[in-house]
């Protein structure tokens, strides 16, 4: 009571003195109950909330389940050439060439950029975007023909197809007899290779560290919505979504 | 009446935290004087689109957190406690489907709904580009804060403010926002003409802006540098060892899940404590604090670049 009263007058005293000053507060943390609580199985929901995501909820399942197209036959992804790989490194040239108004000669897409197989029979949404769950954005690499050739001997190691080309994989893991567009490679030629690819594979990524230094062109496209236009756009031509591995990579 | 033992329990227990201890005591010999101001904190980081909760079947995390669940949760907390600061730490968008098809209006809609404070950018909230973010800001009713980022140059020139002071009954809270080095982490087309700051010098200019004409009894840094990296790029650690008047760092990118927050001592002497509770709205954060009405702050008072006055 009377430490009380002292510290009124103590206070007040300060207030006189300084005017409309105050004492400053101190803080003291204090952790409870929790500093990190869960938000578990076991707390309700906030019914006015779950009622404001609903019709989002609604929406974005409608829009996964939306059907695409129809592959006859599953496209798988492996190591080495694939139908998925083919399938999405070819959809990727022809869309590059559309936006940029111009030929692209090659396409690369890895095993690892894509991370699920289209299943057998309808295509849906959300199976673009289990196959393409990033937001990579489909560019255009002028490379080299010094970079093109490294771009083979890493294909080589690996047995990876490079879509617009056909090459043989030795053993030891060397390209030989490099075709682009049918026609054989000019490791001397002066002009650029155009390549379609990912900006992650352009930027380094799954260790493609030849291409880093290499500015690319935009497209301004995702490479999900290059695949699920391209499925739409197969289904409006009336054709199926097939692919096939079809030897653009001989192995000697 | 419990809760209020309990309080007074945990303050004894982690008062030396604080680096304070020594006022601490001279408060508690004056407990009658004016009872202290309550203020709780409550916070995420990295929320990354998580509307509903992680789908069952199997995953590491699933069936946790969901934004609805949050909101009870929170309006729990609000129906007990007097003062409470609702505060975000970024990369609140990208993660699932509903920012592909709705760029963040949903994300912005709830959290105002739960009436969230404020929020500082994250990396991923220029996923949709400085367009895709200028979007979506009208469906925010909180503001960003962001003292490291220069956005004169771009379409968003003015959207954004560095701090901004919360006053609850009385206790005036600074907080202020950092973001991460944006450059090789953000396609360059995404942030534009967006430039990065230093966010240490950043940082010591909100301190000595809060704690001087703004006269704050508390600092709290909205940070998404990331908690600790064991180079030198910099982090929570780095700032809070760095940077005088610091009071809680409120962390987020690395999605670190921390048991309890981490008290760092600054250049001062005054610990500044970490909080971080890893991502998608698994977890949400609450420190409590007790605000007693009392003399200069330990510390504080002698550093020059942290002028303490009293508010008017």
């Amino acid at each position: 009571m009377l430490r009380s009263f002292r510290f009124t007058a103590a206070a007040l005293a300060l207030v006189a003195a300084a005017g409309c000053q105050r004492g400053p507060y101190r803080p003291t943390a204090h952790f409870a109950p929790a500093t990190s609580q869960p938000v578990g199985k076991t707390q309700a929901e906030d019914p006015a909330v779950a009622a404001l995501i609903r019709p989002y909820h609604d929406k974005v399942t409608a829009e996964m389940q939306g059907v695409l197209g129809t592959a006859p036959v599953a496209l798988t992804k492996k190591t080495g050439e694939s139908p998925l790989a083919n399938f999405v490194a070819d959809l990727q040239r022809q869309r590059a060439a559309e936006v940029l108004h111009e030929a692209i000669p090659l396409s690369v897409m890895t095993n690892g950029g894509l991370r699920a197989g289209l299943p057998a029979g309808p295509v849906t949404m959300g199976n673009v975007f289990e196959l393409m769950p990033f937001e990579n954005e489909l560019v255009v690499l002028d490379a080299p023909a010094a970079t093109v050739q490294q771009l083979f001997d890493f294909a080589a190691r690996v047995k990876m197809a490079v879509s617009g080309a056909t090459y043989t994989a030795t053993p030891d893991g060397h390209a030989l007899d490099i075709r682009i567009g049918g026609l054989p490679f000019d490791a001397a030629q002066a002009k650029p290779y155009a390549i379609a690819i990912s900006d992650y594979l352009a930027g380094g990524g799954d260790n493609m560290v030849f291409f880093k230094n290499i500015a690319p062109r935009h497209t301004g496209v995702l490479l999900r919505s290059a695949i699920a236009d391209h499925i739409r756009d197969l289904t409006n031509a009336g054709q199926p979504v097939t692919a096939q591995v079809e030897g653009r990579v001989k192995v000697n | 009446m419990q809760r209020r033992d309990f309080l007074r329990n945990s303050l004894l227990g982690t008062a030396g935290l604080t680096g304070l201890g020594a006022l601490a005591n001279a408060a508690a010999a004056a407990p009658a004087a004016k009872a202290p101001v309550k203020l709780t904190i409550l916070h995420t980081n990295d929320m990354h689109s998580r509307i509903e909760p992680f789908p069952e079947g199997g995953g590491q995390w699933a069936g946790l957190g969901g934004m609805a669940r949050r909101a009870a949760l929170i309006a729990d907390v609000r129906a007990q406690e007097p003062n409470v600061l609702l505060l975000d730490s970024g990369d609140i968008f990208q993660g699932t489907p509903y920012f592909n098809f709705f760029g963040g209006e949903l994300e912005y809609k709830l959290m105002t709904r739960m009436g969230y404070d404020a929020s500082t950018l994250g990396n991923h909230d220029f996923d949709n580009g400085l367009d895709g973010l200028g979007r979506q800001l009208p469906n925010a009713g909180f503001p960003f804060l962001i003292a490291n980022y220069d956005f004169s140059k771009t379409p968003l020139a003015g959207k954004f403010q560095p701090y901004k002071v919360f006053v609850k009954q009385g206790v005036r809270v600074g907080v202020f926002g950092l973001g991460i080095e944006l450059a090789g982490l953000v396609g360059d087309k995404n942030f534009g003409q967006t430039l990065y700051l230093d966010p240490v010098a950043k940082a010591k200019e909100m301190v000595a802006q809060l704690r001087g004409p703004e006269k704050c009894d508390m600092v709290i840094c909205l940070s998404h540098l990331g908690y600790k990296y064991d180079n030198e790029k910099l982090d929570d650690r780095k700032l809070a060892a760095q940077v005088a008047g610091l009071d809680l760092i409120l962390g987020g990118h690395t999605h670190t899940f921390m048991d309890a927050p981490e008290p760092i001592q600054g250049p001062d002497g005054h610990a500044a404590l970490i909080n971080q509770v890893g991502w998608s709205g698994i977890n949400l954060g609450r420190l409590d604090y007790e605000f007693a009405p009392g003399a200069k702050r330990g510390g504080l008072a002698s550093a020059a670049v942290v002028p303490v006055r009293g508010a008017c």
